[in-house]
């Protein structure tokens, strides 16, 4: 377990002071020895644990999911937790700066990348979920709202006093929290806004969208107020913008130095410890501290940039990847490093910009969910995505239909066809679940990436 | 001889309509599921035109070229007859309203938007309405409707041409309601899938049509009403959608000795159930039936209780044995939907039969003989 602590970045007094918490965190989910001792071989192979940023984001996420999960033994007061909520992670972040007696986390995040990446064993807790309503087969509900069923039905997690999620993209997760109110008596929110943007007012953001979204946002607030006992001002939620700001700066730059930098000085399974990072409820303090392994993680990726080191070759095709990485399980991207592919960037990362970002937090949410090119319709998706990849220099896009997701996973035939036509570049198309390590076919894969990178390496030449 | 009044028309309803387009009458397309209020179109001097086809597994694999499995087999058909081009309905409309329901059906107006051959408005329909301005949004959104119905058709929408629509739609609603309710007392006067097929016609004929022959068909039937007690077990059906031709189960449960005494299902109760206000601001009116006051689809935030609270008044008004629940492959709400609702039903000793149906002819086989058991087990429970 030390070793462990020590590899996520817990120095040698605070591994003394936090064994006995985390050893009763593991309990409750049932973590061995043999878990730990796979957690550490895993976590070697495919993670760089020489780059102390990656270990002291990790501590982090390992924190946090310790304090999740000891949260009612400890007594705190109100237990908050979002899901699928975008703008939920301002105002917890809000919330546990000013009061202790509130813990307000989108948990699945740091669940999914101790439980799914690291110890391998999130197998269980989808199946869990399978039978309850989220059933397997094809169907194909999310494997991410599994890890929200599974662990709460399970009594992994103590039962909050709100669940909230938003519909922004999806109907399950709505749906699920309904059966969460229904089966379990959990009090629900929902933040909502119409996705009816068209043709004619892209890549804009459409001012009536932003503004029903800000209302909806803005009424969580006036419900967690409710919950909580006192009052979220806009003030606390200005300082949270401003110092997530200067964390958003950061990833920036590690993300431009990657995608600019030959050999690719990172593998693309840390995506997700960033991913997982930006939305961790931390308090102002937190924020400084995640900010601070970003930067460090840049410095050491500046330094191998500089001494030409890398994770593939430096003439590795460079490949735009649809979806986040695996959020479960890190062997694809993984693989495509050893295979020789370079992924330098996700769409996640690519968004339309806009000349002006208002002030005001819940207006600046309604307007942020309007730029991603996960986020929106493949009208204004696919444009943003060739762009990307002729900006970036792409030589291949891997493109990961989610089937768990619908909103996204309907654009990845007309994705596709596009890439091919405008850029005259290789696609693979992957069906693919971003949550569920079952659907990893290792030989297959294999094949299949060798295959695209051939055909990639050909097409440069032509 | 209704039923053939009622065939002959909609035979010659695609030549009326190119006809009527010839002349400059603009047809309009709107997706099913109860959010689009056809009356703001049948004000502007347009012709609406529900797109309901499904049922068959030829335009939902055709649509495999563009979309993946994943989208459910009525969204996947909706963009397979585009492709194929053959039903004259989806070549000929000149504008689509797209209500942003559910993601299946968004994502096929998104398909649509996409190729860029046809006017697209996407009518946002907020999935919660507790608080007020969600339902000022849908206001706002059905007053842009009107506006752009009214560039498009070059036609003024006038209040008394609203409320016009709305009386009219009112009757068929209100003629469709009381065809429904003869089968609470007398299930053998009009099959499930007799009564599914006049609803659907209703979305493809002309509308003054159908208020007269739905209103014949209604007096017929009530002539020949006699309270029976019967042996044949009453069945509730409820699901999202059932495409025009989407009849399989609705044949197997009427061959297996089954009665469906009533559909809760966008085109069955949740179409008919209630009527707009057709005084005071009429577009708030609309906005206030088609988004509040309606049955809600699955997809609706806090629906799950409203929905199986009316479905349990349904079981109790109309006698039921048995819930039929039948879902489209990939419906992820109606899906998770479904354990709560067998859960609940479970506990109320009704036996309830999950179908999910991809359009497939390898389906029917597998349903006929689950339908059959469950009959039985209905039979039983009765006894």
């Amino acid at each position: 377990m030390i070793e462990l602590l020590e590899l996520c970045g817990y120095g040698e007094q605070e591994i003394e002071s936090e064994l006995p918490r985390v050893e009763k965190a593991f309990n409750k989910l049932g973590i061995t020895v043999d878990d730990i001792e796979r957690g550490k071989q895993r976590l070697n192979k495919y993670y760089d644990m020489e780059l102390k940023g990656v270990r002291k984001a990790l501590r982090l996420i390992l924190r946090e999911l310790v304090d999740a999960l000891l949260v009612r033994d400890e007594g705190v007061k109100n237990v908050i937790y979002g899901f699928m909520a975008p703008g939920f992670d301002l105002l917890s972040s809000a919330l546990v700066t000013k009061s202790k007696d509130v813990f307000s986390i989108h948990h699945s995040w740091a669940f999914q990348i101790f439980i799914g990446c690291i110890f391998g064993k999130i197998v269980p807790i989808l199946e869990e979920a399978e039978r309850k309503w989220l059933k397997a087969g094809m169907v194909a509900h999310c494997a991410n709202l599994k890890t929200l069923v599974g662990p709460l039905t399970l009594g992994l997690y103590p039962k909050p006093d709100l669940l909230v999620t938003t519909g922004l993209l999806c109907e399950t997760s709505p749906k699920t929290i309904d059966l969460f109110h229904e089966l379990y008596d959990i009090p629900v929110w929902y933040v909502d806004a119409c996705q009816d943007r068209t043709s004619g007012e892209y890549p804009e953001p459409s001012e009536r969208v932003a503004i029903s979204a800000a209302k909806s946002l803005k009424r969580l607030a006036e419900r967690i107020q409710e919950v909580v006992g006192f009052e979220i001002t806009d003030d606390m939620l200005l300082e949270v913008q401003d110092a997530k700001g200067k964390m958003g700066e950061a990833f920036d730059r590690i993300r431009d130095l990657i995608a600019t930098s030959a050999p690719l000085p990172l593998s693309p399974a840390h995506e997700n410890i960033w991913m997982c990072l930006n939305v961790l409820a931390l308090s102002i303090n937190g924020i400084t501290e995640a900010t601070d392994a970003v930067n460090l993680l840049y410095e050491e990726l500046r330094e191998r940039v500089a001494k030409g080191l890398g994770v593939v070759e430096k003439d590795a095709p460079r490949v735009l990847a649809t979806l986040p990485m695996g959020q479960t399980d890190p062997r694809l991207e993984h693989l495509a490093c050893e295979v020789g592919i370079a992924i330098v960037a996700t769409d996640r990362n690519i968004e339309a910009s806009i000349k002006e970002i208002p002030e005001d937090p819940y207006l600046r949410f309604g307007i942020g969910m309007q730029l991603g090119a996960m986020h929106v319709p493949p009208t204004m998706r696919i444009p943003l995505l060739i762009e990307g990849c002729k900006k970036l220099n792409i030589d291949g896009v891997l493109d990961r239909f989610h089937v768990g997701c619908r909103a996204v996973a309907g654009d990845a035939l007309l994705i596709d066809n596009a890439i091919k036509k405008e850029l005259g570049i290789p696609v693979m198309l992957l069906e693919w679940e971003n949550f569920d390590p079952r659907v990893y076919k290792h030989e297959e894969y294999k094949k299949r990436l060798e295959i695209f990178k051939t055909m990639m390496l050909a097409n440069k030449q032509k | 001889m209704q039923e053939e009044r009622l065939a002959i028309h909609l035979k010659e309803r695609p030549s009326q309509l190119l006809e009527a387009k010839n002349k400059g009458v603009k047809i309009i397309g709107y997706f099913p599921g109860n959010y689009v209020p056809e009356e703001l179109i049948y004000a502007s001097g347009a012709v609406p035109l529900c797109l309901i086809n499904g049922g068959d597994s030829k335009p939902a694999e055709m649509a495999l070229s563009v979309v993946p499995q994943v989208i459910c087999p009525f969204a996947r058909a909706q963009v397979g007859e585009r492709l194929l081009g053959k039903n004259p309905y989806y070549s000929m409309i000149d504008m689509l309203v797209a209500p942003i329901t559910c993601q299946h059906l968004k994502k096929v107006a998104e398909v649509w938007e996409y190729n860029g051959d046809l006017e697209i408005f996407k009518l946002g329909i907020p999935h919660q309405h507790n608080n007020d301005f969600e339902l000022e949004y849908f206001n706002d959104r059905l007053r842009a409707l009107k506006d752009r119905l009214q560039a498009f058709t070059g036609n003024e929408i006038t209040d008394e041409k609203i409320s016009e629509a709305i009386v009219l739609y009112n009757r068929m609603r209100e003629l469709l309601k009381n065809i429904s309710l003869l089968r609470c007392t007398s299930p053998s006067l009009l099959s499930s899938l007799d009564f599914v097929k006049l609803n659907h016609a209703s979305f493809y004929a002309d509308p003054a049509f159908m208020v007269d022959y739905l209103d014949s068909v209604y007096h017929e039937l009530k002539d020949k009403q006699q309270v029976t007690k019967t042996e044949t077990p009453k069945i509730l059906l409820i699901g999202p959608s059932i495409g025009y031709g989407d009849y399989e189960v609705l044949q197997l449960v009427k061959a297996a000795g089954g009665d469906i005494v009533i559909e809760e299902i966008c085109e069955g109760v949740r179409y008919y159930w209630n009527k707009v206000e057709s005084k005071g601001d009429l577009i708030e009116s609309l906005a206030r039936e088609y988004l509040v006051d309606r049955v809600p689809c699955a997809f609706m935030r806090y629906s799950t209780r409203k929905r199986l609270d009316f479905a349990l008044k349904l079981i109790k008004d109309f006698a039921v044995s048995g819930v039929i629940w039948y879902e489209l492959l990939c419906c992820e709400t109606y899906d998770a939907e479904s354990y709560f609702f067998s859960q609940e039903l479970g506990d109320r000793n009704i036996p309830m039969l999950i179908l999910e149906s991809d359009y497939s002819a390898a389906n029917t086989g597998q349903f006929r003989t689950r339908i059959e058991a469950f009959i039985e087990i209905l039979r039983g429970v009765m006894e």
